[in-house]
């Protein structure tokens, strides 16, 4: 069978869109890394990371945190949630800026990974007994499902309702 | 053709869909995510544990979020916030403790802060150097009711709530001496520790928990006594120089024994109050006098000063204690005139002591003292030492009292009758002491000791002292000629020769008539035998001059001793010149002679046949021969001792010699004695003072 357009493409688009949301929460709630040094434990959550690096100092890192674990999933999730809507109604948005602002949210997805990367290769390569240890937390799987939702959200999402939205409305 | 109605206009109906139809499977996605974050929230809810609050006066180095709580060094929560009570009184910690444990956390639970401590005890909480402090909790596993609010103490509790074993009440005058976590020992073996000292709410006793460790408490009876080991000590008594150390953290914490001293002592509960004595022998002298706690109390009159006599002091009888000085007072006896003032003592006396039951009434011991004092048994004052001016009361029988009786019906107490004591009045003894040396007659006896000196030296000039030796080698020389003459020494050969003769003619002898004869013969040589003897026992006589003469040298009395020795040197002669000594040699030997005359003409005889019969006869008078003969050595050797003795003695008179020489040192000794006596004298003429003050 062929379709000029995939079938319940908004349906899908919406659903990974929830669920990503869904786990963002506990993303942000519980421990992203837990770190022992010296039989001394401290969780950290991402904003509370963050928050230590700038006490440390570590603006830049800071930074790059804050953009790539709350800026950008944030910011998807809020793009996907503009285009999915404005495709059934009108939009004050061009439809070569919201073609630009899709390919911006499917190509940016991927690096919101970054944090999970991270805290993979810390719980890999910091394990020195006693002296200093560092494992994932719960955030850690949180997070890494909920970007990897919204990256299944923004690719489900038919770019061509952009364009059907526009001729319905020139009609 | 026939037409054909158009068709019906068709009916086209848009199929109906359901909007379920529609309905994506993805939806199915956040369902999952939602149910997954749902349950991840309420797993770590429900896994968060109690949250307790405990307070502290000080949080020093109590960390919110990374305080732990352990119990048993296993981490079982963590702190969660630091911050105060309401008015800012002290530091409120909250915690999250495990669900698990949580329970446990009842009325019994305990927490302190684990800090780094270097004690006397040891050193405990290292490991918080590096990682920080800790709170550390303790309490039963008895569970029960859950509380969340608890009071942190400030330091790690001596005995640990999970401990088991007895705590029991010491009770001490002064608190100075142990701190808290002071060991507990029972035999040198560590068994328990002290809490902090307090004192009791009327501030007249210091009281301490201790705790003894089960099974140890066991030991713990009415009857034990608790004294205190602190420091060390050091006894100088009939054994040496004692050093008693408990333990090295007695030494410098202080400590607190135990011990059972006697038998019979009923279990005791928990919170028992026990006594703490000073030391040791306090105790074991306690643990007999506070054994019965019953007790009587009598009393007594002295009409001297009971200056030094306090509350307490030791009532003894014959040595022993039996009880002590209950109280002291003072009433106006206006029965003398003038009234005078005297002092009312009480008597506190245990009868378990005296050797009566321990609860004997005070009747049964006035029934048991009345006849003792009708024999003579008073009260009196004496002095508890030489050294301290302390007086103890004793009971003593004075043999020739005037008789007295035991007033039974004097109040307060029964009245004992008193006897004055011979306290020494140390202010009248030395003045005695003083009067005695000023009343010495010292200047006669330097007057006689330099007069003495005069006629010692007159004596060791004298031409007699010095014939002395000369008298005295004569004599010996003599001597040495008796021992020395042929006769006597050919004596024992000849008597050999004599005896194995008689054997070889005994066997011919068979005639009882010649052996009668034989046997008289013996006999009279056995007699002379004897004269040897006797002249031989003079002869200790003669060395027991031979002493009185040196004694009498020693004596000073040195005019005699030329006189003593001519004496001694004619009395030698006078023995050696007696027919006894000079012929007995010579008789010896003529008996001898005759006895081998006797024994020829035997053998030339025929008188052989009846030698058989006397045979037993003949064989007891060789042997009795035998025994005669045995003593001649003995003579010799006394006689040799005889010389060696007057050869000793000459060798002390000889020029240069061991008398001489002890004469002269002692003359000069007598000479600086008269010196310093003078001196002395002298000094104290001076400065009479020195005698007691030094100089």
């Amino acid at each position: 069978m062929l379709y000029s357009r995939a079938p319940g493409s908004l349906q899908l688009v919406w659903g990974w869109w929830l669920a990503g949301l869904i786990m963002y929460i506990p993303a942000n709630i519980y421990p992203m890394l837990r770190t022992s040094t010296l039989g001394h434990e401290t969780a950290n959550t991402i904003i509370g990371g963050v928050f230590e690096l700038m006490h440390h100092g570590d603006y830049g890192v800071a930074l790059i945190v804050f953009l790539a674990s709350v800026m950008i999933p944030v910011g998807k999730f809020i793009a996907i949630g503009y285009l999915a809507v404005s495709v059934r109604r009108a939009s004050a948005m061009r439809l070569r800026a919201r073609q630009h602002l899709y390919e911006v949210v499917e190509f940016i997805g991927r690096w919101s990974m970054l944090d999970v990367f991270v805290v993979a290769i810390l719980s890999a390569l910091v394990q020195f007994k006693f002296v200093a240890n560092i494992h994932p937390g719960i955030a850690a799987v949180s997070f890494a499902l909920s970007v990897a939702f919204t990256m299944l959200s923004a690719q489900s999402f038919d770019s061509r309702l952009i364009w059907d939205a526009d001729e319905a409305a020139q009609e | 053709m026939t037409d054909t109605p158009p068709p019906a206009d068709m009916e086209i109906v848009p199929a109906r869909r359901s909007p379920w139809r529609n309905l994506s499977v993805v939806w199915l996605v956040p369902l999952a995510a939602l149910v997954i974050s749902l349950m991840i929230a309420w797993r770590s809810y429900s896994d968060r544990g109690a949250l307790i609050h405990i307070t502290f006066e000080n949080a020093a180095g109590v960390t919110a979020g990374e305080t732990q709580l352990r119990y048993r060094d296993v981490v079982i929560g963590v702190v969660e916030q630091v911050g105060f009570t309401s008015g800012l009184e002290n530091v409120l910690v909250s915690a999250r403790v495990d669900k698990d444990v949580a329970t446990f956390l009842n009325e019994s639970a305990q927490f302190w802060v684990v800090r780094p401590e270097v004690s006397t005890q040891g050193v405990s909480g290292l490991t918080t150097v590096l990682s920080g402090v800790y709170i550390e909790g303790a309490w039963d596993k008895k569970g029960g009711e859950a509380l969340t609010e608890f009071a942190g103490l400030e330091q790690r509790p001596l005995v640990d709530v999970t401990d088991e074993g007895t705590r029991v009440t010491l009770r001490l005058s002064d608190g100075n001496t142990l701190p808290a976590g002071s060991p507990i020992f029972y035999r040198g073996i560590e068994v328990g520790r002290t809490e902090k000292p307090e004192l009791d709410s009327t501030g007249t006793v210091v009281e301490m928990k201790a705790f003894i460790e089960a099974p140890h408490d066991r030991l713990l009876t009415s009857a034990t006594r608790f004294w205190d080991t602190s420091g060390f000590k050091v006894s100088f008594g009939p054994g040496g120089l004692r050093l008693d150390v408990e333990s090295f953290s007695a030494l410098i914490s202080g400590g607190v024994a135990f011990n059972t001293f006697f038998s019979g002592g009923q279990p005791v509960e928990t919170g028992h109050v026990y006594d703490l004595y000073v030391a040791e022998e306090e105790a074991r002298e306690n643990a007999f006098s506070r054994a019965s706690g019953a007790s009587v109390t009598l009393s007594a009159i002295f009409s001297e000063g009971v200056t030094g006599l306090s509350a307490g002091a030791q009532l003894t009888y014959k040595g022993l204690r039996i009880g002590e000085v209950s109280t002291m007072s003072a009433f106006v006896d206006d029965q003398t005139s003038p009234p005078e003032v005297r002092q009312l003592v009480g008597l506190r006396v245990e009868p378990g002591l005296m050797g009566l039951p321990d609860d004997a009434t005070l009747d049964d011991v006035l029934a048991f003292l009345e006849p003792a004092v009708e024999n003579g048994l008073r009260v009196r004052l004496a002095k508890a030492s030489l050294l301290t001016p302390s007086l103890v009361v004793e009971l003593v029988e004075v043999p020739d009292a005037p008789a007295a009786e035991i007033d039974r019906d004097a109040e307060p107490f029964p009245l004992l009758p008193t006897t004055p004591s011979d306290l020494p009045d140390l202010n009248a003894t030395m003045e005695g002491v003083m009067q005695r040396i000023n009343g010495l007659k010292i200047e006669d006896l330097i007057a006689q000791a330099t007069s003495m000196m005069a006629s010692i030296e007159a004596i060791a000039r004298d031409e007699k002292t010095r014939a002395a030796p000369e008298a005295i080698v004569g004599l010996v020389d003599d001597a040495r000629a008796v021992v020395g003459s042929e006769a006597l020494q050919a004596l024992p050969g000849e008597l050999q020769t004599v005896v194995d003769e008689l054997r070889a003619t005994v066997a011919k002898v068979n005639e009882q008539r010649l052996v009668e004869r034989f046997v008289d013969m013996v006999d009279s040589a056995y007699e002379s035998a004897d004269t040897i003897t006797a002249a031989a026992e003079q002869a200790p006589a003669l060395i027991e001059d031979l002493r009185a003469l040196t004694r009498k040298v020693s004596d000073l009395k040195a005019e005699d001793v030329v006189a003593s020795a001519d004496d001694l040197l004619q009395s030698l002669n006078a023995l050696i010149d007696t027919d006894a000594a000079r012929d007995l040699p010579a008789t010896v030997n003529a008996t001898l002679s005759e006895a081998r005359t006797l024994l020829t003409k035997l053998s030339e005889g025929n008188a052989v046949e009846n030698v058989n019969a006397a045979l037993d006869s003949a064989r007891q008078a060789a042997e009795s021969l035998e025994r005669a003969t045995a003593e001649l050595p003995q003579l010799s050797e006394r006689l040799d001792g005889l010389v060696s003795r007057s050869e000793e003695l000459l060798s002390a008179y000889g020029d240069r010699s061991e008398f001489n020489r002890e004469t002269l040192s002692m003359l000069r000794e007598v000479r600086s004695a008269a010196r310093s006596l003078a001196d002395l004298v002298r000094m104290l003429e001076r400065n009479p003072n020195s005698i007691l003050f030094g100089r």
